[in-house]
């Protein structure tokens, strides 16, 4: 097997979410490795799915399972994702989207003052922002939005004070190690550091959204 | 049989529902669907209802026109006055509408939401999957937004003979939980504590989630702090920052990183629905093998 295959080696908890679902979770924190052990497991139930399980939800560090509260129950379920655990596996080929986006002025009002807090000029955060591919590491908090990273240990911010009630569709968002991109107009305490023109939400189509969870994401500044 | 329905006057989120758009959390989207599903398939029966969809109307009431044609109609859900041309009918009921009738629903005595189902399909796009509408996300029933006066309604195709469903067996007593995926949060005082308090429905209350009063303080001064987050379903009951506990609903935040004690089990979550601001309301635990017992016992 080649770079593609992942050790997922933490042991997670198995916690019933209600009576009609139940939450796979790796840790308490988010790590590289949390992430990557939920990616995993996601992959793996698409791969080879439990009888009587309805929707699979990878999250930052955890799975969520729905199954039909009539038809299962939730020791055989559990036993079910036990089997789906650990070894090596291999991870499906990520897809890659190569994102365009405007950063600073009026696209990013937060571009200056992020790169100031980390001692870089503009340009220079820009170019360290759009240096490395980043994972997107979930989708789910709102349609169509992505949480991507890691970024290295020197571009780790914490999110702003104050919260904005609304910003644009195609926002980049920046905290916490992470780039978002924004599909829908939504509340963020992130800081705004730029905008694309992609969008990652549109009903009309099958399936709504394009980027999944594992797939990597490339920035690219749109001159 | 078809017809063409114009909406006199409708409450506040009014909106179109049907069973709901699940399996779509990975996208960012909550399945909405009606707020008490036991009652929603209850008025689809008075309706000889073929096709999925409802009304579901708040509080306030609703008033419609029959414009053109004829459709049988079905209500149910909570307890709400209904008129036609100014005659009162009982609760839950039916009947047949014919043009120029006007259908009245006021407040009543009990509930939140009531089902107005009909014989035929309700003629709206579906988006992706259902009509059901969602104003958070914007989409389903008529332009993704709640019901307005003006707005018209088209129903296609005939019904099917209604029936009169069996009495329901809504029930009564504490709500019932299953232990949340955070309960271990808490400490076992707080658990008991929540256990044992009393609890009460506040006015902020939508179909995204139910906020409740802590009557005797069990989360007075707990420092709940914030994890990182996880998927939602309906029924979650998270602990806000600042002690307040915040029962999720069917148009629920996808995801939420405030802890969560506990979910209400599927068997009690249309009666929760139903509470009216002001109702006082204790949780009750109860085991997943119990809760999927109470579930298959159910004639359905």
């Amino acid at each position: 097997m080649s770079d593609a295959s992942i050790e997922t080696s933490i042991r997670p908890d198995i916690l019933p979410l209600g009576d009609a679902a139940l939450l796979v979770r790796f840790g308490a924190v988010l790590d590289d490795a949390a992430n990557q052990a939920a990616l995993a497991l996601a992959q793996r139930l698409r791969d080879d799915p439990i009888a009587g399980v309805v929707e699979v939800v990878p999250s930052l560090i955890s799975v969520l399972l729905r199954y039909d509260p009539r038809a299962a129950d939730f020791p055989r379920l559990a036993g079910e994702v036990r089997l789906r655990l650990g070894g090596v596996r291999t991870a499906a080929v990520p897809r890659e989207h190569v994102i365009k986006a405007r950063f600073g002025d009026e696209a990013g009002p937060d571009l200056v003052e992020v790169a100031a807090l980390l001692q870089l000029d503009p340009q220079g955060f820009v170019d360290a922002h759009c240096a490395i591919p980043l994972r997107v590491l979930t989708t789910g908090f709102a349609p169509g939005y992505v949480y991507c990273g890691f970024h290295r240990e020197s571009l780790v911010l914490p999110r702003r004070r104050e919260v904005r009630r609304e910003v644009p569709i195609g926002s980049i968002l920046f905290a916490a190690g992470q780039t978002a991109i924004t599909a829908t107009e939504v509340p963020t305490g992130w800081h705004v550091i730029g905008r694309t023109e992609f969008r990652n939400f549109d009903p009309r189509f099958w399936p709504p959204t394009t980027m999944m969870a594992g797939d990597t994401v490339s920035f690219e500044v749109d001159a | 049989m078809s017809a063409r329905l114009r909406i006199e006057r409708a409450g506040p989120l009014t909106t179109i529902q049907d069973r709901g758009r699940a399996g779509l959390l990975v996208h960012g989207i909550s399945a909405s669907g009606p707020m008490d599903e036991d009652s929603y398939r209850r008025a689809g029966l008075l309706a000889g209802a073929r096709a999925d969809g409802a009304i579901e109307v708040t509080q306030a009431g609703l008033d419609l026109i029959v414009v053109e044609g004829s459709t049988q109609v079905g209500w149910e859900g909570g307890s709400f006055s209904v008129a036609i041309n100014s005659e009162p009918k009982t609760w839950p009921g039916s009947a047949l509408l014919n043009s120029g009738d006007r259908l009245t629903i006021k407040p009543g005595p009990l509930g939140n939401y009531g089902y107005l189902r009909f014989g035929g399909a309700l003629d709206l796009p579906q988006s992706m999957g259902s009509l059901a509408t969602s104003t958070r996300a914007r989409l389903g029933g008529v332009e993704g937004r709640s019901l307005r006066a003006g707005d018209e309604l088209v129903l296609v195709g005939e019904g099917v003979a209604p029936v009169v469903p069996l009495a329901s067996g809504a029930g009564t007593g504490p709500i019932r939980f299953v232990w949340g995926i955070h309960a271990e949060q808490f400490s076992r005082d707080l658990r008991e504590r929540f256990v044992h308090g009393s609890f009460r429905v506040t006015a902020a209350m939508d179909r995204m989630g139910v906020r409740l009063a802590d009557l005797d303080n069990a989360f007075a001064g707990a420092s709940i702090l914030s994890l990182v987050s996880d998927p939602i379903l309906p029924g979650d009951i998270q602990i806000l920052g600042d002690g307040t506990p915040i029962v999720l609903m069917r148009d629920h935040q996808p995801t939420g990183g405030y802890p969560r004690i506990g979910t209400v089990i599927s068997a009690d979550l249309d009666r929760f629905a139903q509470m009216r601001p002001g109702t006082e309301v204790a949780f009750s635990p109860v085991t997943v093998e119990h809760a999927h017992r109470l579930l298959r016992s159910k004639a359905k």
